[in-house]
């Protein structure tokens, strides 16, 4: 199994490896402008070189093994995930209120974030075992619909918005891949519509209604929950063409801005970069997911090609969402912008989802096609 | 089959990159519209989120004296602060700073509590005012006393104590009015003068205050300087007046109400202006007390009163140089003209006293102003007419403000037939004639007037305005404004009469019988005029001995007069509320500045000419 074929290295994508790394590159730059007390690196910038260093122990495992092996493997990795999720909401730690994290002494991991991933194997397991090709009907998106429902669940209670309908997405993204049938289309987005306004009404707390609300109307509330998304905006804006210049950003290093390393880093990177920043990092960003989509094409097997596409779905939401949010088309949730933002459970997650692009990659020619 | 739906996915690949494409575009166009479209607007809402401006105190001119001494200077006033949140342990810094300040550990909780309503980063005030010892120490120990401050705020000091208080003034908190009438320029914790030259010259003294810009954070904690403008530094103020003479002058006012006014003859330079009780002015630092308030505006003798120019008294027999003025230029008299005193005068049926109840004789102009005869200026008033008497009244400087830049001044009043018409809707009385002739009338004036007075009578006619200024200074010690006497009038009558009211004010005080005669100097001839003022005409106490009638009823002293009197150079006026005689009362004050003036002179201030 562990013998070397010289074509893992032909059919590696040095592209793919390239952009990827003027991602995490960028990424690197602006955390140090947002953490720096403008003399020296901070703690947290260190810790997440010190992330990327396990990440690249991650990297090495990940591309040496077969993707295949997770189809044997993608339940336990799902049983562990849900385990760490109950971990978490009783013994873990809290922080602003929801408990999504499990310390390990040298590391909080917050299990919500691999459980993106776990969702991803899982489901891509689940339909390639599935004959697809007819489009699935009601009564056959039950079993599925309980493998995504669990993590969503056990996540919205923590609680976390954000990761609970990066879940959903990811479920309802993929599933729209394999395939449905009209009439079940029609069913679920009909039953959405009914269940939404209930959903607002007993499923979401208060801060989170207030959340959404305040998303719609910023300028009623510019001091609370209206501030974070006020003061993106103006940190983006003040951007301008060009932007403030590296370390200038008034706005991140003045702590204006909320969460300027994590959720909001982007904006950090509008204030200092402008426009011209902005969309060469949009243009890295979206080359990398098609990049991604592109290893999904050269897949030779069903399953390479769901979890290349799932691994890239799960990018795309998140990063989308992300942005979206900084930039005040979307209400305030919890996301981090992958490979972008700092956190080291969101950073290995990612990467582990990056490496198994590579891997799926490297391994097209095994896969014999019947 | 597995080939085919291979394929059927790899064809939805194709349009997954159009939904990928599309979103990454709203988000392109989101950035345009964010940053090209509105990025000049969200520039300028950052730039006032992060810079915040601070004021930069401007030190306060000084005020100096005519030989440059320092009347009023500008102190620190050292605060110390506490910034709790900076410190890890409070309680045992509120231990610690409670010995460092001596004061009870009790008293800074009660400070804290005090302080709990304002925003958590803002420093709590623990002690005003600490003295040079706890300064150094605290600035000593700052390591182990984390989140201590010291507050550096500017304050007056009085060199003098409350020496030339009414000029000086004080300086308070600016209220609200003032706040909308001098607007932008001021903050609501800003001092402000509040009267005297603190108030009048509060644009010289102020300066212009520093600005700087400094970036913060969300919590408002400075992070670096922008652009600082430093403060102009106000100007100095240096007065006409002698500290040296001004203390004399006080000290003998000390525990009686009165004012003594100095003033050069030739120029309007005032040496001396001097009311007593004076305004206790360390009281006013950082705000004066309800309590300390009240005792002033209670005190009998009325230390807000600045009686040099708010003080309107009968101006008494010093209005004799107005009656003489009046006569001889009216051709009602000549100097040579007699009239016989008995010690009184009958006028349709009443009878009119003079002081001196054994009556003076035949009295001429010089002896009749030598001994303040009342009999002579009676027959002068009936004969030139009350309306006469206050046209050169007028001439000399009473009955309308002098013009010195004092607000509040009085103008004091100099009857007319005209004004008791309009007053009192009743003609005027021959009888008051002679009651206004002798300044015991209707008749009122200030202090500052009668010096004024005195001193258009010596220089021979030109009525200068009193000022007190002598030079603005600016920071680097160069006169910006330097004095110029303004000349308000002249005085009616020739030059010879002037001469001839001045010879007989020099008989006053050096030849036998002068009612002047303790001002009498050896060095130096001096003319002056004694004067008392009739407070009540109530003949109950008009018997009694002088020490037996009660003090609000005794009469005032004036004494006013100048020096040397061949060739003048100052006038000096004396009042002292209910000190009942002016020779007794007032003229031993004049005495003592006049020695001080001439003779202590030229030994303490060799360069001064």
């Amino acid at each position: 199994m562990f013998q070397f074929d010289r074509r893992l290295i032909l059919n590696f994508d040095w592209i793919l490896l390239l952009t990827v790394l003027a991602v995490i590159g960028m990424g690197l730059v602006n955390l140090y402008s947002a953490t720096t007390n403008g003399y020296t690196s901070s703690h947290i910038f260190i810790k997440q070189i010190y992330f990327y260093i396990i990440g690249l122990g991650l990297v090495v495992t990940i591309i040496s093994v077969d993707y295949r092996v997770l189809l044997s493997w993608n339940y336990v990795f799902y049983g562990v995930i849900i385990l760490l999720l109950i971990m978490a909401k009783f013994f873990g730690n809290s922080a602003g209120g929801a408990q999504r994290w499990i310390n390990l002494g040298f590391f909080k991991l917050q299990p919500s974030e691999p459980a993106k991933l776990a969702m991803v194997i899982c489901l891509a397991s689940y339909y390639y075992r599935k004959d697809t090709g007819k489009g699935f009907s009601l009564r056959e998106l039950i079993a599925p619909g309980l493998l995504a429902g669990i993590p969503f669940i056990l996540i919205v209670k923590q609680p976390d918005l954000g990761t609970a309908l990066m879940i959903a997405m990811i479920a309802i993204s993929m599933t729209l891949f394999v395939k449905l049938r009209w009439s079940t289309l029609v069913i679920i987005i009909m039953a959405c519509m009914i269940i939404a306004p209930l959903g607002w009404k007993f499923a979401l707390k208060p801060y989170q209604q207030q959340r959404i609300e305040t998303f719609l109307h910023p300028e009623g509330d510019p001091l609370t929950t209206g501030y974070h998304i006020m003061q993106s905006k103006i940190a983006v804006g003040s951007g301008r063409a060009f932007g403030k210049g590296f370390l200038k950003g008034s706005q991140a290093h003045l702590d204006f801005l909320p969460e300027h390393h994590t959720d909001f880093a982007f904006s950090v990177w509008a204030e200092e970069f402008g426009f011209a920043g902005s969309v060469f990092f949009l243009a890295c960003y979206t080359f990398m997911l098609l990049l991604g989509l592109n290893i999904a094409l050269s897949a030779r097997d069903k399953f390479g090609v769901l979890l290349a596409f799932g691994i890239v779905a799960l990018i795309f939401w998140q990063a989308f969402i992300n942005l979206a949010m900084i930039l005040g088309l979307l209400p305030v949730v919890g996301m981090p912008l992958p490979l972008f933002s700092y956190g080291g459970s969101s950073l290995l997650t990612n990467m582990a989802g990056i490496c198994i692009l590579f891997n799926i990659r490297m391994r097209r020619f095994m896969v014999k096609t019947t | 089959m597995d080939e085919s739906e291979l394929q059927a996915l790899k064809r939805r690949t194709s349009i997954v990159i159009v939904i990928i494409l599309a979103l990454f575009g709203i988000l392109v166009v989101r950035l345009w519209f964010l940053q090209i479209l509105r990025g000049s607007q969200y520039l300028k809402m950052s730039e006032n989120n992060r810079i915040r401006l601070q004021w930069l105190p401007a030190p306060r001119g000084n005020i100096l004296d005519r030989n440059g001494r320092p009347l009023i200077v500008n102190r620190p006033y050292f605060n110390v602060t506490w910034n709790k949140e900076d410190a890890p342990d409070p309680e045992l810094i509120i231990r610690k700073m409670a010995a460092i300040l001596k004061v009870n550990v009790s008293e800074i909780l009660k400070r804290i509590r005090e302080a709990a309503d304002y925003p958590r980063h803002l420093p709590i005030l623990l002690k005003e005012d600490i003295d040079w010892p706890t300064l150094v120490y605290i600035e000593n120990h700052q390591y182990e006393l984390p989140g201590v401050h010291i507050e550096t705020l500017p304050s007056r000091k009085y060199n003098f104590g409350n020496l030339a208080s009414h000029l000086v003034g004080y300086l308070g908190r600016i209220n609200e009015k003032e706040l909308k009438k001098f607007g932008d320029s001021y903050l609501p914790s800003d001092q402000i003068g509040k009267m005297g030259i603190e108030r009048i010259y509060e644009k010289l003294l102020r300066g212009e205050k520093g600005r700087r810009y400094v970036e913060v954070d969300v919590h408002g904690f400075e992070q670096r300087e922008i652009m600082e403008q430093a403060p102009l530094p106000g100007k100095d103020l240096k007065l006409t007046i002698d500290i040296a003479l001004q203390q004399t002058a006080e000290r003998a006012l000390r525990g009686k109400a009165g004012a003594v006014v100095m003033m050069e003859v030739n120029s309007g330079k005032l040496l001396v202006l001097a009311s007593s009780p004076p305004l206790k002015l360390q009281e006013f630092i950082g705000g004066i007390s309800t309590k300390n308030w009240k005792a002033m505006l209670n005190d009998p003798l009325k230390p807000f009163i600045n009686k040099t120019i708010q003080g309107q008294y009968p101006p008494g027999s010093t209005y004799k140089i107005v009656t003489a003025l009046a006569g001889l230029s009216e051709g009602a008299i000549t100097p040579d003209t007699i009239f016989y005193c008995t010690g009184s005068m009958l006028l349709y049926g009443r009878r009119y006293h003079c002081w001196k109840r054994s009556g003076h004789g035949a009295v001429n102009l010089k002896k009749a102003l030598r001994e303040s005869c009342d009999i002579y200026f009676y027959h002068v008033g009936l004969k030139v007419g009350v309306n006469n008497l206050a046209k050169y009244a007028l001439s000399l400087g009473l009955g309308r403000k002098t013009g010195i830049n004092m607000p509040n001044e009085k103008p004091g009043l100099v009857p007319t037939k005209s004004w008791k018409r309009r007053r009192y809707k009743q003609e005027w009385q021959e009888g008051e004639t002679m009651s206004v002739a002798i300044g015991q009338g209707f008749n009122l004036v200030t202090p500052l007037q009668v010096c004024e007075m005195t001193a258009t009578l010596a220089n021979g006619g030109t009525r200068y305005r009193p000022q007190f200024v002598e030079s603005v200074i600016d920071a680097d010690g160069k006169v910006v404004k330097p004095f110029r006497p303004v000349i308000d009038g002249h005085a009616l009558g020739s030059k010879h009469s002037l001469a001839l009211i001045r010879a007989g004010l020099v008989a006053a005080v050096n030849e036998k019988h002068g009612t002047g005669s303790v001002a009498r100097m050896k060095s130096i001839l001096v003319g002056g005029k004694t004067g008392t003022a009739q407070v009540v005409r109530l003949a109950q106490y008009r018997h009694l001995p002088a020490k037996d009638i009660p003090y609000k009823y005794r009469d005032h002293a004036w004494f006013t007069c100048f020096a040397p009197a061949d060739k003048p150079q100052i006038a000096i006026t004396v009042l002292v509320e209910h000190g009942r005689h002016g020779g007794s009362e007032a003229a031993p004050i004049a005495k003592a500045l006049l020695e001080q003036y001439f003779n202590g002179k030229t030994a303490e201030h060799p360069t001064d000419k």
